[in-house]
């Protein structure tokens, strides 16, 4: 299965085949637990990303049980939602939940701010690549045929090429703010 | 490979744990003694975490566009009308 979710339309036809499957049950989940649609589609989205990040990593030849571990992800997911709000609305009764979520939005983009201004700066290509490697595990040969480098050897040469101007920015972005990674 | 691109394969090497016994210890004296490669590796360290953050940002995205596809295309009408219905009871 690993190796079909190494292009993007591989992993197109994973996601849609579990959100048909895995979806109404979660939905259901959710719903009878007083959660809304947009609930539902929040929860299953970050249990997608866990579920993939899990499948990815793992060596072993054994296939997981994607139904088990995408509910015992949006168990999980539901719980803190359903306990962060609970106390949320202890510490402030007066804040909406729409502040609530837009504050959580606030923070978010805040931390995307960042990587996009790596990228402005490392070069998007770059950091597709290392993405390609050390997020979705791609081996050397998928990543030279992928970005279309003539050998492995280039490929890694590139690889690390991209390591050290990503790790430049960095030092540069930590001595013009110190507190950036702090 | 040129010395500075080598450098940092050791120094992910080392980071990752996938050194020998003997030349992991030979890393830490020389991380010890070279206050600048030392400082080399604690840059490098900061850099994963982003590309980690990077990858996940990146397949959200995939994630959404499939979830929009499913949610307003007419050959996902069914699916999308058992999933309203579910929170229209």
């Amino acid at each position: 299965m690993k190796d079909s979710l190494t292009s993007p339309t591989g992993r197109e036809q994973f996601f849609l085949q579990l959100y048909q499957e895995c979806l109404p049950d979660v939905a259901k989940y959710i719903s009878k637990r007083g959660g809304s649609l947009s609930d539902a589609k929040d929860i299953f989205q970050d249990s997608l990303v866990a579920y993939y990040e899990r499948v990815v990593s793992n060596d072993s030849n054994s296939p997981l049980n994607h139904k088990a571990y995408l509910f015992g992800v949006v168990k999980h997911l539901w719980y803190k939602r359903f306990h962060q709000q609970r106390l949320s609305s202890m510490i402030r009764e007066d804040q909406s939940l729409d502040e609530i979520e837009l504050s959580y939005q606030a923070g978010l983009e805040d931390e995307y701010k960042n990587i996009w201004e790596f990228l402005e700066k490392a070069g998007e290509k770059c950091m597709h690549l290392l993405k390609a490697f050390y997020y979705d595990q791609l081996n050397m040969t998928q990543l030279a045929k992928q970005f279309g480098y003539q050998s492995t050897r280039s490929a890694t040469v590139q690889k690390y090429k991209c390591l050290e101007k990503v790790r430049d920015q960095v030092k540069l972005k930590s001595l013009q703010h110190e507190d950036f990674f702090g | 490979m040129r010395t500075s691109l080598d450098e940092i394969r050791k120094l992910e090497a080392y980071a990752l744990g996938q050194h020998s016994p003997q030349e992991s210890l030979l890393m830490q004296a020389r991380l010890h003694l070279d206050e600048v490669l030392a400082e080399k590796l604690a840059d490098q360290l900061k850099v994963y975490p982003l590309i980690k953050q990077f990858g996940r940002k990146q397949l959200k995205d995939e994630i959404r566009n499939i979830e929009t596809q499913l949610f307003e295309k007419e050959q996902h009408r069914n699916f999308k009308e058992k999933i309203l219905s579910i929170f229209n009871r």
